[in-house]
């Protein structure tokens, strides 16, 4: 396949390509099971395979997938005349950024394929979970895991030849009761980084059961608890929000394509203007944010991106001050001709697709905080005159250009005079991007600092799910609206 | 094309019985084409053609499922699917209750919604369709962006009870369209939806986009504060939230799970505004029209509110079967929610500018990132561009 692959490439450069790659998936299997209330209410396999093909010409894409690889010349000649078609209305001819011709191999790093595990010891592991979840107060009671494997074979017109086999694994449990005021209320775990590979092996029982204990007792003491107050007060962000924070008001607002309008028409647009690179005070001095595709472990770190480019770690913010995008290798180059300057070197290596039938855009990679100077949680809560340490990402709302945002948590405890106290139930609080993160006031340090994966970023039309991840430590907000 | 998927499903049953398996079988095929446009250009120019198969298995109550993007030449791989889900259905976990396993009991052909057009249309068109929309509105500040998809969808179920089986095809268009300035930093929306070519109304797309246009234009801009306000939704707004809050509050597995905002004995009880008549409707062909479910059971007319009082739930089959109840038809993709309209005419956005009014109002087309916040209290955010 690769050598037909390669005749085609020849032959639509020879038809007047500017640039022609493929994503040959060989395969891709995953697997996911469900359990809920004990009822093993889903237990799916799944496989796939095929090509997608894009084309550069005349300064416009084409793009061409199927799974139907009897005859892999129509997907070539059909993504050429998308690009032909799509020439006719061109305003800013596309060009790539330069990168290198590339020979390589990425492979996650794993020691049990998931894939390898019998049926019996997932079911196994599901029904251990669910047992321990099975408690007063817990009215449903849930677990997933979810296994993807792919090969992902990468060619273009320019000489790169890349094969990536990736391997993720996705787990959580979830707790859900009715509080004293007949409100849902819910805890979920859902386990960051726990060590340098992510096979089977990455399904720690001990972590999960653990675990398990602390969701139910931080539930029952929700469902007794009283209101979050309202007000303006701190708020100190445990990974499990802080993750999502960073996610939609620093990842997806410093996606250059978003920046530039390309996603105007679905996802959205960005507040950030290209003139504010290097200048814009996006936080505080102690916010130093990065994209690191190169942290070892985590769906954010693949090897080489869909256009070819190795993986990188850019910063993105220093010390408060807008520095870097997410990008590929189209956009950096629109960027700086339209900025008359050039604000990016080249591509961050950040264009991804979902799967062979959907075109790369600029996605998140591992998107983090870095750790900061103010000590551990208990340092920072003994510091607080007054607020709410929050966790668990349970609904959001995020304005179309990240310019604000609504988030409301699972739980929070109260804090007073430097003394973390009872917990309190639904917990809300929103706003602005940038008054919100110059008001960032504390950092904690490596001991409150983990990586948190997301298996489910959705952007771009036709719709694109994405599995990514963040490094964030504990963050405590000053005069931060809570509540409404 | 019928024939031909439905020469694959029998042979697929056959091979399935030969391997002793009680199944169903799904065929899902889309074939579908999206031209994008950013910053006044084509930006992407794309159509996906896709076939994938879902399998379930059913023991007793076991149940297992395997999915596949198919080679549509390829039946060996197939064959294949349907060995890994014999291999996986002795180690499936027995469920609770007896799942029900689907006897079709006729053969339906349901092609009410497929417009062979619409299914053929083309590249130029797509592009001829965008250059009338954006007409003169243009300039170096304003700058179009969008989409245009269009495609036909197939989906077809056998189960090896016997030799019945369901074909569904539709089309179905969207268009969205946005006008962004750089220089004022307002962006405006427009969208359409079509289920035949004729549907397609670029002109109309043209007048709204140059009404909003002209007022972002021409009028004074204003910071509003936070407050209360009397609220217009439009259309598609409108739909956004009654489809979410149909999702969390009325359908029969979020009432026994605890996430509905109503109750059983909410049934009947007037709980909205009397203005409110809200029908899933499957003879409406332009909202998905599916004249059976999964299972086999005809979908009728299905009130959810009359004047105001909350019927029923909506039952899927897996729900009803946990539950003890009696399924509804609704083990569907979409359901095809109709809101009755009321005393007003209201055409268009012009129309409502040239309304009465004693105050001024928020018109708010479309909700961007709805979420729910508190489900029991069918409380969510959402926010307008």
């Amino acid at each position: 396949m690769r050598e037909k692959i390669k005749e085609q490439i020849d032959l639509l450069k020879a038809k007047g390509a500017h640039y022609v790659d493929a994503r040959w998936y060989p395969r891709e299997d995953s697997n996911f099971l469900f359990m809920w209330n004990g009822n093993l209410k889903e237990n799916n396999a799944s496989s796939q395979s095929g090509m997608g093909v894009r084309v550069l010409y005349n300064g416009a894409w084409g793009f061409s997938a199927s799974s139907d690889l009897t005859n892999p010349n129509a997907i070539f000649d059909r993504a050429f005349d998308n690009a032909r078609i799509a020439a006719e209305r061109v305003t800013f001819p596309i060009r790539l950024a330069e990168k290198e011709a590339i020979t390589g191999s990425f492979t996650s790093p794993n020691q049990v394929d998931p894939f390898t595990v019998g049926l019996d010891q997932k079911v196994a592991f599901l029904q251990k979970m669910d047992a321990a979840l099975n408690q007063t107060g817990v009215i449903q009671r849930f677990g997933m895991l979810e296994f993807v494997r792919k090969q992902i074979i990468f060619l273009d017109s320019e000489g790169s030849e890349i094969e990536k086999n990736i391997i993720e694994v996705f787990a959580s449990i979830h707790a859900v009761g009715i509080d004293k005021d007949g409100g849902m209320q819910r805890r979920k775990y859902s386990p960051g980084r726990t060590g340098p590979t992510r096979g089977w092996e990455s399904i720690n029982e001990t972590d999960f059961l653990a675990n398990a204990e602390r969701i139910v007792s931080e539930l029952n003491q929700v469902l007794v608890a009283e209101d979050a107050p309202n007000g303006k007060m701190s708020v100190i962000l445990l990974n499990g929000i802080m993750f999502l924070q960073t996610h939609e008001t620093i990842g997806h607002a410093l996606e250059l394509d978003r920046i530039l309008g390309y996603e105007l028409s679905f996802a959205g647009g960005s507040f950030v203007r290209l003139e504010d690179f290097g200048k814009l005070r996006y936080g505080s001095e102690k916010l130093t944010a990065r994209a690191n595709a190169l942290e070892p472990n985590s769906p954010g770190s693949f090897g080489f991106d869909d256009d070819g480019v190795p993986a990188q770690d850019n910063l993105l913010i220093d010390k408060g001050i807008l520095v870097g995008a997410i990008t590929g290798r189209q956009m950096v180059e629109e960027a700086n001709a339209k900025a008359k300057k050039q604000i990016f070197e080249g591509s961050s290596g950040a264009n991804r697709a979902t799967s062979f039938y959907r075109v790369p855009i600029e996605r998140m990679t591992n998107i983090n905080i870095d750790p900061g100077t103010d000590g551990s949680l208990e340092d920072i809560i003994a510091n607080t005159k007054y607020g709410v340490v929050l966790d668990g990402d349970k609904s959001w709302s995020i304005g179309s250009n990240r310019e604000q945002f609504h988030f409301a948590c699972d739980i929070g405890w109260l804090v007073e005079d430097g003394q973390k106290k009872q917990v309190v139930k639904n917990p809300t609080y929103r706003g602005e991007t940038l008054p919100f993160y110059n008001s960032l006031s504390a950092v904690g340090d490596e001991s409150t600092w983990n990586v948190h994966y997301v298996e489910n970023c959705g952007k771009g039309a036709p719709n694109q799910i994405m599995q990514l991840g963040h490094g964030v430590p504990v963050c405590r907000f000053d005069n931060v609206q809570v509540g409404e | 094309m019928s024939n031909q998927v439905i020469d694959l499903l029998q042979r697929l049953r056959q091979t399935a019985l030969n391997k002793g398996l009680q199944a169903l079988i799904t065929y899902h095929e889309e074939d579908s084409y999206l031209m994008r446009f950013a910053n006044s250009a084509i930006s992407l120019n794309t159509n996906e053609h896709l076939i994938s198969l879902d399998y379930i298995a059913f023991d007793g109550r076991k149940k297992v499922s395997y999915s596949m993007i198919a080679d549509p030449t390829d039946f060996e791989s197939m064959e294949k699917g349907l060995d890994i889900l014999a291999e996986m259905l002795p180690h499936a976990q027995a469920l609770s209750y007896d799942p029900t396993f689907p006897v079709y009991a006729k053969d339906v052909l349901d092609e009410r919604a497929f417009d062979p057009a619409l299914a053929a249309l083309t590249n130029e068109e797509r592009l001829a369709y965008f250059n009338t929309l954006a007409g003169s509105l243009e300039s170096d500040d304003v700058k179009l962006s969008g989409i245009f998809s269009n495609g036909t969808t197939t989906t077809a179920q056998i189960s090896t009870a016997n030799e019945h089986v369901q074909y569904f095809r539709s089309t179905d268009a969207q268009v969205t369209a946005v006008l962004s300035s750089e220089s004022l930093k307002w962006e405006v929306n427009a969208e359409q939806s079509a289920q035949k070519k004729s549907d397609l109304d670029a002109e109309g797309l043209h007048a709204d986009l140059a009404l909003l246009v002209k007022h972002y234009q021409e009028d004074e801009a204003v910071q509003l504060p936070v407050g209360k306000y009397t609220v217009v939704l439009g259309p598609a707004a409108t739909a956004e939230l009654g489809n979410i809050m149909t999702y969390y509050g009325m359908t029969g597995g979020a009432l026994m799970q605890g996430y509905s905002f109503l109750k059983e004995e909410d049934q009947g009880k007037l709980l909205f505004s009397e203005k409110i008549h809200l029908v899933d409707d499957p003879r409406e062909v332009e909202i998905y029209a599916q004249n059976a479910d999964r299972f086999g059971l005809e979908r009728k007319p299905f009130p959810l509110i009359s004047e105001g009082r909350f019927q029923a739930f909506m039952w899927d089959q897996d729900s009803a079967d946990e539950f003890g109840k009696t399924p509804t038809g609704h083990d569907v993709s979409h359901t095809s929610l109709v809101m009755d309209g009321g005393e007003k005419s209201v055409a268009s956005l012009k129309d409502l500018l040239e309304m009465d009014r004693d105050e001024d109002i928020l018109y708010v087309p479309y909700i961007h990132y709805m979420n729910v916040v508190n489900p029991t209290q069918g409380m969510v955010t959402g926010s307008s561009r």
